[in-house]
């Protein structure tokens, strides 16, 4: 899969998760950077960050399913993470995706709890 | 074969150097340590210390205390230190209220100026009527609104009513601007926006990318923007200064019936001589005056502050403290001072989010001659717990000389500059042997408290370790960028929470800095300038003092000894600076094998051969 576009991927399974990636999302454009969702119909959650990463220009992906969400970057070994949520609050949701723009941006993370 | 051991007790480290007299006299050092000080220093609580060092030392050779034949212990330096900081005039802005911040994503660059109006009362204000079509209206909006509802509120009132800005709470600047079909400045992140009143006018910024705002950091832009007299103008001069190098910024126009300035005079320094003498000096004439009249009077007997002034009520803030230390009845009676100018973070009234202004400031670093440390009562208790005959020896500032001496490349006449946490102390031997010493206020703990007020940092803690390590910047998961421009790079990814951080070189690891916003550069060359202002103009000044003909030239070696050599930058500061005397500076190295620890230890050791 190729994409040119400069964007931070969002790999998603289950359709039940779309309101934590909206507040993903929601947090990359408060950053002022573009982003992508793509739903996959197979696959693990540890596969979808590390493909995501993979596959984003910008060398940046989530991966997202029922109801978790792992950060990771390009060259990451698979199952490695940068952050990692559990039934997150949308609210940690949102600076996770904000968390994701500022990997790229180099800029401090925000602190994930809540 | 005699066993010895010298020790030394200082504010943070006691220290403790064994050696063997041989049957022939001569002297052989065998092992050396250095422990935490138990309790303050001169007390009896310090015994716990001086024991864990001394099993230390024998430890490493495989002996006993009670091996030990005698414990030399040195006579401490009769001076306490301590610092303050006080402003030079206080302003008070009363009735006009501020918000200047950096939020990290702002949106709609651009200025607007208009009747402040909280989003919940919009609807029944337009039913009502209360809201005129001819105004313009900043709209205030706290984090219960989503940005999706905030967006849908402006684009329908847009059209009847004119929005021209937008306060939020919440970080959703770009969120709402991205849905607003006209695009408006708008100022997010600002944590107070219940404090807001309603229906003032306000002015609000935004800057444009890389750049800070503009006209709200003018004293003539806000006139502008606000309708302000010139004598309001003035009154809002402190805020427009407080304001300059932010990126986005509202202020509120409030009425001006109770706007009082209330400036509260410098005053003076009184400095009295031994001779009867009195000098006077006027504290906003700056540090380097300040020090001036200090180096003309030859024996200070005290200093002391104009009262109800501010540098008063500095000065008896600090005899106060250390009446509290030196639990002794006799009268506090400052014998040295060393003044530096800084920058102090005042908080602004009327400020919304606690925001701060910087006020130019004195730092003063305060020295009390004390009676005689009750090493006796130490030496002892110590020879009852341990049954060994204990002495106390000889001058502090000759058994640290005595011991520099064991420096290689060293020769008489030789100067040494102990660095230490309140005080910065010299002594000189000549060719005869002769040692003369000095005192001068001002020292590690100074250079923390100007570090600590200049970076308007909340802990005393992290000053201090700013002070001590260097510092990186975390680029990446992978690599940082050390403060001298070198990147060091890691096998497996650092922790996130460092990402984007400044961070301290511990040696126990990366250490982040738990304040916002302070650049490394800024914090670079407010830890240097820190330690010039204090250990350079005090090695200047003590060692000219003890100079012969106080001419520094006069003196060919100086070395660094104390807990301050240690830093990594003050003894190549001191060196750069003495080599334009054509003096020859370094940290010391105690029996080529110690660095410019074990002084004091050595010198007690030597000395008793010396005697015996």
């Amino acid at each position: 899969m190729s994409n040119n576009r400069p964007t931070i991927l969002i790999y998603t399974l289950n359709v039940d998760d779309y309101l934590m990636v909206e507040e993903m999302c929601a947090g990359i454009e408060e950053e002022g950077l573009l982003y992508e969702v793509k739903r996959h119909y197979f696959g693990v959650l540890e596969e979808l960050s590390y493909n995501a990463a993979n596959e984003s220009i910008l060398g940046c992906g989530i991966g997202v399913e029922g109801g978790r969400a792992l950060m990771s970057l390009r060259n990451m070994d698979k199952g490695e993470y940068v952050f990692s949520l559990e039934n997150p609050s949308l609210s940690q949701c949102r600076k996770l995706g904000a968390n994701a723009a500022r990997a790229v941006k180099r800029v401090a993370f925000h602190d994930l709890s809540d | 074969m005699k066993l010895i051991a010298g020790v030394d007790i200082g504010n943070s480290t006691t220290e403790v150097c064994i050696g063997s007299i041989q049957d022939d006299g001569s002297l052989r050092f065998l092992s050396s340590s250095c422990s935490v000080t138990t309790g303050t220093k001169g007390t009896l609580t310090n015994v716990e210390g001086i024991i864990t060092a001394l099993k230390e030392a024998v430890g490493q050779i495989d002996k006993r205390i009670e091996d030990l034949s005698l414990i030399r212990i040195n006579e401490a330096t009769p001076v306490i230190g301590d610092t303050a900081m006080e402003t030079i005039t206080e302003t008070i802005i009363t009735e006009s209220s501020m918000i200047g911040h950096n939020p990290n994503t702002p949106a709609g660059a651009g200025q607007a100026v208009g009747l402040t109006l909280n989003i919940h009362n919009l609807d029944d204000y337009s039913r009502t009527g209360k809201i005129k079509s001819n105004n313009d209206y900043i709209l205030v909006v706290d984090k219960e609104y989503p940005y999706s509802k905030i967006a849908k509120i402006i684009n329908k009132y847009s059209s009847n009513y004119k929005i021209v800005g937008l306060i939020l709470q919440a970080d959703e600047a770009v969120l709402v601007e991205n849905r607003l079909d006209k695009k408006i400045p708008i100022v997010d992140e600002v944590r107070g926006v219940d404090r807001i009143p309603e229906g003032k006018l306000a002015a609000i910024e935004v800057a444009y990318p890389g750049e800070t705002i503009r006209m709200l950091s003018n004293p003539y832009g806000l006139a502008t923007l606000l309708n302000l007299n010139p004598d309001e103008t003035r009154a809002v001069t402190p805020i427009a200064k407080s304001l300059i190098g932010k990126r986005s910024a509202v202020v509120i126009k409030t009425p001006y019936e109770n706007v009082k300035e209330n400036v509260l005079p410098a005053g003076e320094i009184y400095i009295e001589s031994l001779e009867g003498k009195n000098y006077k000096v006027t504290i906003d004439t700056g540090a380097e005056k300040i020090m001036e009249i200090v180096s003309q009077v030859d024996s200070i007997k005290d200093i002391h502050g104009q009262e109800c002034t501010n540098v008063g009520n500095m000065f008896s803030r600090i005899k106060k403290g250390m009446a509290e230390v030196s639990d002794e009845d006799e009268i506090i009676r400052i014998s040295d001072i060393l003044a530096v100018d800084t920058l102090a973070p005042v908080p602004i009234a009327g400020a919304i989010s606690g925001e701060t202004g910087m006020e130019k400031a004195v730092g003063i670093a305060a020295m009390v001659r004390t009676k005689m440390l009750p090493m006796e009562r130490i030496a002892r208790a110590l020879r009852e717990r341990l049954r060994i005959y204990v002495q106390v020896a000889g001058v502090e500032a000759v058994m640290a000389s005595i011991g520099a001496l064991t420096t290689p490349g060293t020769r008489l006449p030789l100067a040494i500059l102990d660095l230490g946490g309140g005080s910065t102390d010299a002594a000189l031997i000549d060719s005869d042997g002769q040692v003369r010493s000095i005192h001068k206020a001002g020292a590690g703990e100074m250079v923390t408290m100007l570090i600590q007020t200049e970076l308007g940092l909340s802990s005393r803690a992290t000053a201090d370790e700013i002070k001590k390590y260097p510092l990186a910047k975390v680029e990446s998961l992978y690599h940082m960028r050390l403060e001298n421009g070198a990147m060091k790079f890691f096998e497996e990814p650092i922790d996130p929470r460092l990402f984007g951080q400044v961070v301290l070189l511990h040696p126990e690891g990366l250490v982040k800095i738990d304040e916002e916003d302070i650049s490394l550069e800024k914090i670079v060359s407010v830890r240097r300038e820190a330690k010039k202002k204090v250990f350079v103009t005090n090695a200047i000044r003590a060692l000219t003092e003890i100079a012969p003909d106080h001419n520094l030239r006069n003196i060919p070696n100086v070395v660094l000894v104390g807990g301050s050599a240690l830093d990594f930058e003050v003894p190549e500061m001191l060196m750069d600076e003495l080599s334009n005397y054509k003096v020859v500076c370094g940290r010391g190295n105690i029996r080529r094998q110690e660095g410019p620890r074990n002084a004091v230890a050595t010198g007690l050791v030597m000395s008793y051969v010396g005697e015996g």
